[in-house]
């Protein structure tokens, strides 16, 4: 990087918020994803940490003027490679901006700044009774700006939707160091194109997002929870869809295959049977009254299927219990292999069934381990391969299996990726989905909005 | 064959890096750089391993910034033990580069020879006044001018004797119910003896005859954590041999960083050395801290005086998430009749100290303890117990910065001045 650039980089966010040393550098290197960089030429020349909108418009102004690449990031949990340093850039990092600017109980919505933690936000909003669902895994850590920008999903996701329901409103730094603002604090709005939902789920290509307006609702009052055990995995999967046929809308609805219940039960010790096929997690919420109903007719489902086992949560602490089984999934497996890949190719709900037996196909012809956990009930699969990346052998087949659950996934009427984004981990496959004309619409609208393609080069679109 | 410095890629690449450690870092909480969270310090280690990387004064420094507080540790998804891998970083960086000169002095010299430490510290005493002047409500003192230390850093003064020189090596009691050995650790030897005076009260009450044993030195963990890990194993040879030769049911600590060091981490640093390993996990499984040892005796909550205080509790890291004591002081402090507990809001958050950490980095750290001490303060606790001498410090440090009349100490003091209420009831605290 330019020293003249450094200095008046350090005139915009002042000298102790701006790294450039190599021990720092090498830190925004990487994020939560797989793709690995390379420090001979992907070392970024500079982190910055802007404090307001005004210094991240003087910042893209700048490096548009510089035509230097700029790597917008939040928390840096991208699981798709799109919060990576990708050469002499500017690694953008938004998490000084996280203050809650407003809580409009009258007109149900929060206004946040993009650094704010998704689950701070949440706890902040279900205090006064209200509720923001989306919950990615990384609620704990990650940021409203990276939640938009990837239209992050979670279990929840069955029953409440995606971030892209709930924002209704951005402020947005364009690329060129204009600021626009999309939306507002409506949820009737049809005035122009609907800039909002173009910039959700952009992945830091279009604009650097520095306000967000998102819709709250009322907080549900109870929840109920149970777990049921099938002894094949197609059995559960079948319940899935009987569940969903049937007009009933759990708020989650959790997947488990065997390579995941035999090593959560040796890791937590919850009272899986080991040789049980398929787990299904099932919680629904609403109105305490109509919960009991539910979960009956749920647990009839279950049992028609072939459930060999069923648990309803009777207390809280029982509910509890039933989710550590979940929450323990991650670890339980990643101490079968060192490397743990999480892929989240999602299918239409009904394709479940063929989805799995697929991958399980595919496992078995390049001998590898793919453990399968999934949001079942909005399709969203989490294939995870369970390998070491110290074994090149491997690692390639690793990689032809991967490319074979992307094309199976198009063919069942899926999408390469649920919640994840495409980034730069799955930028090549993007056309098996959208085709080349509409990648070519997208490009030119990211050349309309970003002329010097300065914003994320290389996420989406490849290099 | 001592571990290689590679061989910890293993560990290394279990990181998925998720980025859950930053959530719970005390230092990220304040500097929020990506390469001081738990995820970027494995990732630097990881980039020495693969050769990316050089053990530069960059690097040396983005290591020296970590708490060793292990909150990363437990809430870690992968279980990757990133205070094992930053303390092997350490060790790495000593063997390449060496200790700085004044390091080296106190590790090889001082605490390593007892005769030596001790004369140190006896005739530091004498010297301190010129140095330092009383703190404020009577607790520590402050440097009186620049002393490469911050002059707002309040320490807690040398006390008149060291503790040993207090008590004589066997402490009878009447039809003892058993016999421990109490390991004092520096901090209670030569600052604290107050609660080194408490645990012996408290034991003598419970009918358990101590021994202190004479020839006990430093623990040695200020000297592993550091990097230096020969002379930390001379250290731990040292203590297992003197620990053992006692005929003793427990070996009793009352702070939570001797109290690993000397139940689990010897056992570590001497895996290379079979017969001492051995030795180590015998000494090990007899290591109890102060709390354990007190909630197993029975009747210990009989005879207990009247407390009216409001008292919290600070979960010391080593104690909380080294030697999984939680509930023990917990339970000693509820059983103390009038006295109100109130939990903090997050009482297991590490308090900046950090043993050394707090004199290189002071300004951080006392950022860090300003987190902890708005948190005693919500609680409105007349009265802050704690399990580590090392907090206790920091912690009066912290309070007194921000004009805080919190008394603070250990768990065995607050149990010591139950039992004396019950003969001269309504103590003033």
């Amino acid at each position: 990087m330019k020293p003249e650039v450094l200095k008046l980089l350090t005139a915009i966010v002042g000298k102790d918020n701006i790294y450039t040393s190599l021990e720092d550098l090498y830190c925004y290197t990487y994020d939560a994803s797989f793709v690995k960089a390379d420090i001979k030429k992907d070392l970024a020349g500079v982190a910055v940490y802007p404090g307001s909108t005004a210094e991240v418009a003087q910042i893209l102004k700048l490096a548009n003027m510089e035509k230097i690449p700029v790597v917008p990031r939040g928390a840096g949990s991208n699981v798709s490679g799109g919060s990576i340093s990708i050469g002499d850039c500017i690694v953008l990092v938004l998490k000084r901006m996280n203050r809650i600017l407003e809580l409009d109980r009258k007109n149900l919505i929060a206004i946040v700044e993009p650094g704010v933690i998704t689950g701070q936000l949440q706890s902040e909003v279900e205090r006064v009774g209200l509720f923001y669902p989306p919950d990615p895994a990384s609620l704990a850590f990650s940021t409203m700006g990276g939640n938009v920008a990837e239209c992050a999903g979670g279990p929840r996701g069955v029953k409440y939707g995606v971030t892209r329901d709930y924002v209704i409103g951005l402020e947005v730094v364009l690329p060129t160091g204009e600021i626009i603002n999309t939306g507002g604090r409506t949820i009737k709005n049809v005035t122009g194109y609907d800039m909002t939902k173009l910039f959700t789920g952009s992945e830091g290509t279009l604009g650097v997002i520095t306000k967000i307006i998102v819709k709250l609702i009322p907080l549900p009052d109870a929840k109920s929870t149970m777990m049921a055990v099938f002894p094949e995995i197609d059995q559960a999967c079948e319940t899935v869809s009987e569940i969903i046929a049937g007009g009933l809308v759990p708020c989650s609805l959790e997947l488990l295959d065997n390579i995941y219940i035999r090593n959560i039960e040796e890791y937590a010790k919850v009272g899986l049977p080991t040789e049980a096929g398929a787990v299904l997690l099932i919680e629904v919420d609403g109105d305490s009254e109509v919960l009991a109903k539910q979960i009956g007719q749920i647990e009839q489902i279950c049992q028609r299927q072939g459930a060999v086992q069923i648990r309803i949560a009777k207390t809280k602490a029982e509910a509890e219990e039933l989710w550590r089984a979940r929450r323990s999934a991650f670890a339980a497996v990643s101490r079968v292999r060192p490397t743990i890949i999480g892929e989240d190719a999602t299918v239409p709900r009904s394709s479940i069934p063929a989805a799995v037996r697929r991958i399980q196909e595919i496992a078995a012809k390049y001998n590898i381990i793919i453990a399968i956990l999934g949001h079942a009930g909005d399709g969203n699969l989490h294939a995870t391969i369970l390998t070491d990346e110290r074994d090149r052998e491997e690692m390639r087949r690793v990689e032809q299996a991967i490319e074979e659950i992307f094309a199976a996934t198009v063919e069942l009427g899926g999408s390469l990726s649920g919640e994840h984004g495409i980034g730069r981990a799955k930028s090549k496959f993007i056309t098996l989905q959208i085709g080349e004309v509409g990648l070519e619409v997208q490009h030119r609208i990211k050349l309309a909005l970003d002329p010097n393609n300065i914003l994320n080069p290389g996420v989406m679109f490849g290099v | 064959m001592e571990r290689s410095f590679a061989s910890w890629e293993k560990e290394v690449i279990r990181c998925i890096r998720c980025g859950a450690c930053q959530n719970v870092c005390p230092v990220f909480k304040e500097l929020q750089a990506e390469s001081t969270v738990a995820r970027g310090r494995v990732k630097l280690i990881l980039g020495i391993i693969n050769q990316d990387l050089d053990i530069t004064s960059g690097f040396i420094d983005k290591m020296s910034l970590c708490l060793m507080c292990k909150a990363c540790v437990p809430n870690c998804p992968s279980g990757v033990q990133v205070d094992k891998l930053v303390e092997a970083a350490r060790k790495e960086i000593v063997e390449q580069k060496g200790l700085s000169p004044l390091k080296g002095m106190i590790f090889r010299f001082v605490l390593k020879n007892r005769r030596v430490f001790n004369t140190g510290m006896r005739t530091g005493r004498l010297f301190q006044g010129l140095l330092f002047r009383k703190g404020p409500s009577g607790q520590g003192m402050l440097p009186r001018m620049t002393l490469g230390i911050d002059k707002r850093r309040l320490l807690s003064p040398l006390a008149s004797k060291p503790f040993k020189s207090l008590y004589p090596e066997i402490i009878k009691v009447p039809n003892a119910k058993m016999r421990v050995a109490f390991f004092t650790g520096c901090m209670i030897n030569y600052i604290y003896t107050d609660t080194g005076t408490a645990v012996i009260n408290v034991l003598k009450q419970n009918g358990v005859e101590v021994v202190i044993p004479a020839l006990q030195n430093c623990c040695g963990a200020p000297v592993r954590i550091n990097g230096d890990y020969k002379t930390a194993q001379e250290m731990a040879r040292a203590n297992i041999d003197v620990l053992l030769k006692e005929e003793v049911n427990a070996v009793v600590v009352a702070c939570g960083t001797c109290g690993l060091t000397l139940k689990e981490e010897y056992a570590e640093l001497l895996a290379e050395d079979q017969t001492y390993a051995d030795k180590a996990k015998q000494l090990g499984s007899k290591v109890k801290d102060f709390t354990e040892l007190v909630v197993d005796l029975e009747g210990f909550q009989d005879k207990m005086g009247s407390l009216p205080l409001k008292v919290t509790y600070h979960d010391p890291c080593h104690l909380v998430r080294g030697l999984k004591v939680k509930d023990q002081p917990r339970q000693i402090i509820k059983s103390i009749p009038g006295v109100a507990f109130q939990e903090m809001n997050k009482p297991d958050t590490c308090c900046g100290s950090g043993g050394s950490f707090s004199l290189y980095h002071y300004e951080l750290s006392t950022k860090i303890n300003d987190n902890k001490v708005n948190d005693i303060d919500q609680t409105g606790a007349e009265v802050l117990v704690t399990g580590c001498s090392a907090c206790r410090m920091h912690l009066i440090d912290g309070l007194n910065r921000q004009n805080l009349a919190v008394k603070v100490m250990h768990t065995a003091q607050l149990l010591d001045m139950a039992y004396r209420a019950k003969v001269h009831p309504i103590e003033k605290v």
